[in-house]
């Protein structure tokens, strides 16, 4: 009787939970997005579960896209070398009240000063220069020499969009690296 | 990620600031520029507005004839700071809680890592709160920590960003 009852029930369950099965399979499978999404209702969860069944794609930069025209990226020694010496000069100037300098400055020498690790920028843009022959992207080359890579490996997991041309530029990276690391400066 | 941006502005000097002989036109020009620079905090296009470097060329002035002022349209070079999705930049930990660490970029004090994107590292309390892996890796207050940048967010009325990092991927971390 109970498994009679337990049918009809089971039937009866089945018949009134059947769309919301495959919705549970659904879920489970990516009970990842529960956590990371509970703010947002069920709605895209779709479009996000075939974002999350491969891997996650890596974060891309854009900035060429993102910038301005009249706009240009500077590597971290680059600016360091013009911040360092503008304030120099407002050393000089300080006794003048009407010169300011913008609130952020202090903060933005700060971050140069400590980040960097090529002394001589000049240098580090000579050897990267001619990775644009190769398709590197300016902001791509000022990525390369604000992180000091040590090696290709990194290059490219620093610079995912770069991986497309890893057969074209393996070697002239490469050999930028070399001539990057007899330019570090010491710690 | 520091940029080099090329602006035309307009600067405008009260007549009672004018020299009688017209001598100190770019003296006088120069500092409108740079009090003007100052003031403008960020931009959500160009990011922060760090230093002005160089003031190119001053264009011929115009008198506003309601008041009196002189318009000289200016070109200089400016020096900003802005963070970009997928970038890889450094940050100083200024605020551990349970839930993540708040981090300062350059002119940028809002940037937050969850503890959901500090993979095998956990939250601790040794005297101070700060998060540690088993390697004995620590990011607390004052740890400079290299991350990438997940998302990043102008927020109009305070003329500020908020970045949300992440620690997922080789080399990132403290250092």
């Amino acid at each position: 009787m109970s498994e009679k009852g337990g049918k009809g029930f089971k039937s009866s369950l089945k018949s009134s939970y059947g769309p919301r099965e495959s919705k549970y399979t659904f879920l489970q499978d990516s009970d990842e997005q529960i956590q990371g999404s509970s703010a947002k209702g069920g709605k895209g969860s779709k479009a996000r579960k075939s974002t999350l069944s491969k891997e996650s794609q890596p974060l891309e930069l854009k900035t060429d896209k993102e910038l301005p025209e009249n706009a240009k990226c500077l590597m971290d020694c680059e600016a360091f070398e013009i911040l360092q010496g503008i304030k120099e000069q407002m050393a000089v100037l300080s006794e003048d009240p009407s010169l300011k300098l913008p609130v952020s400055f202090d903060r933005g020498l700060e971050y140069v000063k400590y980040g960097r690790c090529y002394m001589n920028p000049q240098s580090v843009r000579q050897i990267l220069e001619p990775l644009k022959k190769h398709g590197v992207s300016e902001s791509e080359m000022c990525v390369i020499a604000n992180v000091c890579p040590e090696s290709i490996d990194e290059v490219f997991a620093f610079v995912p969009s770069m991986k497309g041309r890893k057969d074209k530029i393996s070697e002239p990276l490469e050999e930028a690296l070399m001539k990057l690391s007899k330019l570090k400066r010491s710690a | 990620m520091f940029i080099k941006v090329k602006l035309p502005w307009n600067v405008m000097i009260p007549a009672e600031a004018m020299d009688p002989n017209g001598l100190m036109i770019q003296r006088a020009v120069l500092i409108r520029l740079l009090d003007a620079f100052a003031s403008k905090k960020a931009t959500k296009d160009l990011g922060y507005f760090i230093a002005l470097k160089n003031l190119e060329e001053i264009g011929e002035g115009r008198i506003r004839e309601t008041t009196g002022e002189i318009v000289f349209p200016v070109v200089f070079s400016g020096i900003t700071f802005k963070m970009f999705k997928g970038e890889i930049v450094h940050g100083v930990v200024r605020q551990v809680h349970k839930s993540g660490v708040f981090l300062r970029c350059g002119p940028c004090e809002n940037v937050y890592l969850s503890q959901y994107k500090m993979p095998d590292y956990d939250y601790v309390v040794q005297g101070n709160p700060l998060f540690m892996n088993q390697n004995m890796s620590r990011i607390q207050i004052g740890s400079t920590v290299r991350f990438i940048v997940l998302d990043i967010q102008w927020k109009e009325a305070e003329k500020e960003f908020i970045a949300l990092a992440s620690l997922e991927g080789n080399n990132l971390g403290p250092f």
